[in-house]
């Protein structure tokens, strides 16, 4: 198949990875490395997020649900199961790819603005059920999971999730930049003339879908594992919308841009802890005035930057 | 279960589908007239509780008073805010309008909700009722008098909404502007009024429907949320072919949260809810009372 043949990096795409490997080996300060964990973990959403937003132009709303469900079901699975959470991840990613189809298949006679709320309310009753079933999750008591790693260093945890992100980036880019891909964006950018020209909206659809949700679930396995408790609150809208910010700030269709807005404006907000909730507020300031001025983000304005050049 | 239990039932859904449908009608009305999914009407019905608290509680008004002064607090800050995002917005164009607008309200949302907490703090800021005393319709069951008048205001505001609407130059100005931009504005209306009006106007709605309720649901800055989560599911299920629609989903939606919340316990509410909303999309994606007009939404 060729869709999966192009699984290479481009040049400043290895320049990134060498250089969070050498990072990684060289910083000792723990605080450092925790919030480097933290911006590639939030990176790697919004690469997740935006294979769906930035191609084929509909938000998963519910996208913390997902994550939360792929958590869930690898912490139970490690839990009730015995597995090893380096296993139960991949179940949890496995989980949360199928319910992403069925809500696929669900939304697929709705259009934009439509399909993007009927995946919030998919996400809604995920929270809902998350916080009902009590005897399973131990709703918002916090269920406890046991960890990736025995030892409590950042260090290791980094490049256990280095690897991952690594992979997601690999494979998300070998198929946007596919025929899948193509057919992925003009879905997005206009899908009578898409299906005009031979393309089934519904099968690649549900295909991005069932991948970002699979992508989202794995990470959600990660975070359970490493942040070793777990409630339902993880599946809070507000957190999709964090991830949706980064994405855009980044710019739309680029997958890179969401991963260094990550790394830009998750250290600036850690920096920023001290002011509560103004710092929320400058987040959604910073959304809006990257909606209105900078439509295509970080990215964007790398691109245009370099056609003038 | 008799008879009565079941009226009772009846009763107090209807009591809570008021309130759906007076957020409903604002929200479709943005939706219908400027193209915007509002993600930020809940954060409007945030504020009228908490305008309605300070003119009830601080500046002691009367009840009425405090209501009408939220709805006028709220109409202020929607044309406010529409001149100061979506202009700019609008001035630069592009073809993503309805996601881009998606995207700002829900940045919109994060700011109201956080400069909230940030001004008012975390506390329930609420009121033991605006009336005093309860009353009785036909059972047993005796309903606060604060529940009854909530829902009067709400089925006043929607009435008074209609007639504006539909009898008014200035709402058929409106109607004209969400039917077609171009040929209103060769009428010789100004489309740029007419849709701060009506996110105005939509804002407004919300305001009241907050400061009405204030005794049952104290303000709080995360109230917005569940508010924001109902009407949208309102709007969804009866869908936006037209504005009018939002009125009958309101009720059949209270109704059937408290026959859901009764019949399988309170949490499962939302699934219950929802797993019906997926069932009729299924076979309706355009909403039960979606007319035949499409594309006003899309543009």
């Amino acid at each position: 198949m060729r869709a999966f043949s192009d699984l290479r990096f481009s040049p400043p795409a290895l320049a990134a990875l060498a250089l969070l490997i050498v990072a990684g080996f060289l910083i000792d300060d723990e605080y450092i490395l925790n919030l480097m964990i933290i911006s590639l973990f939030f990176g790697a959403q919004a690469m997740v997020f935006d294979f769906t937003a930035g191609f084929i132009g509909i938000i998963n709303f519910g996208f913390a649900a997902f994550l939360g469900l792929g958590a869930y079901v690898s912490a139970l699975s490690a839990i009730r199961l015995g597995l090893s959470p380096w296993l139960a991840m991949w179940l949890g990613a496995g989980v949360a790819g199928i319910v992403g189809w069925l809500t696929a298949i669900l939304t697929l006679r709705l259009s934009g603005i439509f399909a993007t709320v009927m995946s919030w309310f998919v996400g809604l009753t995920l929270l809902s059920l998350a916080t009902a079933l009590v005897p399973l999750t131990r709703g918002s008591l916090g269920l406890s999971v046991p960890p990736l790693l025995e030892a409590a260093e950042r260090r290791p945890l980094f490049f256990a999730l280095l690897p991952l992100a690594a992979l997601i980036y690999a494979v998300l880019r070998a198929i946007t930049r596919s025929r899948v891909g193509l057919a992925f964006r003009a879905i997005g950018d206009n899908i009578e003339a898409a299906r005009a020209s031979g393309i089934n909206p519904s099968r690649y659809r549900s295909l991005n879908f069932t991948i970002s949700c699979f992508f989202a679930g794995l990470l959600g396995g990660f975070y359970a594992h490493f942040v070793g408790i777990l409630t339902p609150e993880i599946m809070a809208t507000s957190h999709t919308v964090e991830v949706l910010a980064l994405a855009y700030i980044g710019g739309r269709g680029s997958l890179w841009g969401g991963l260094a807005a990550a790394f830009l404006v998750i250290p600036v907000f850690e920096f920023l802890k001290p002011l509560f909730e103004i710092r929320l507020v400058i987040y959604g300031l910073l959304l809006i005035a990257v909606m209105i001025y900078v439509p295509d983000g970080l990215a964007g304005r790398l691109a245009r930057l370099r056609r003038v050049a | 279960m008799d008879g009565w239990a079941l009226w009772d039932l009846f009763l107090t859904g209807l009591l809570r589908g008021g309130l759906y449908a007076l957020m409903a009608l604002g929200l479709s009305l943005v939706f219908g007239v400027i193209n915007i999914p509002q993600f930020a009407h809940g954060e409007f019905y945030m504020l009228g509780a908490y305008f309605a608290y300070f003119a009830f509680f601080t500046l002691g008004s009367t009840p009425m008073v405090a209501i009408l002064l939220a709805g006028a607090a709220g109409f202020a800050a929607g044309a406010l805010i529409e001149k100061a995002l979506f202009g700019p917005l609008r001035k630069r164009g592009g073809a993503d309008w309805v996601m881009n607008t998606f995207l700002v309200t829900i940045g919109l949302s994060f700011v109201l909700q956080n400069g909230a907490l940030a001004l008012w703090g975390a506390n329930f800021r609420g009121i033991t009722g605006y009336w005093s005393g309860s009353l009785r319709l036909g059972s047993s069951m005796s309903i606060p008098l604060d529940r009854v008048a909530g829902f009067g205001l709400a089925i006043g505001a929607i009435l008074a909404f209609w007639l504006f609407l539909g009898r008014t130059r200035t709402g058929r100005a409106i109607r004209a502007v969400a039917q077609d931009e171009t040929g209103a504005a060769l009428l010789g209306i100004e489309p740029n009024r007419i849709r701060n009006l009506a996110f105005a106007l939509s804002t407004m709605l919300a305001a009241i429907a907050g400061g009405s309720l204030l005794s049952l649901n104290p303000a709080h800055p995360a109230m917005g949320s569940e508010a924001l989560f109902k009407s949208w599911f309102v709007v969804i299920l009866s869908g936006l072919g037209s504005v009018g629609a939002a009125i009958p989903g309101g009720f059949l939606v209270g109704i059937l949260e408290t026959f859901g919340s009764y019949f399988f316990g309170s949490v499962w509410q939302d699934c219950v809810s929802i797993s019906i909303i997926i069932l009729i999309l299924l076979f309706r994606p355009n909403g039960l009372f979606a007319s035949d007009v499409r594309g006003i939404w899309e543009r």
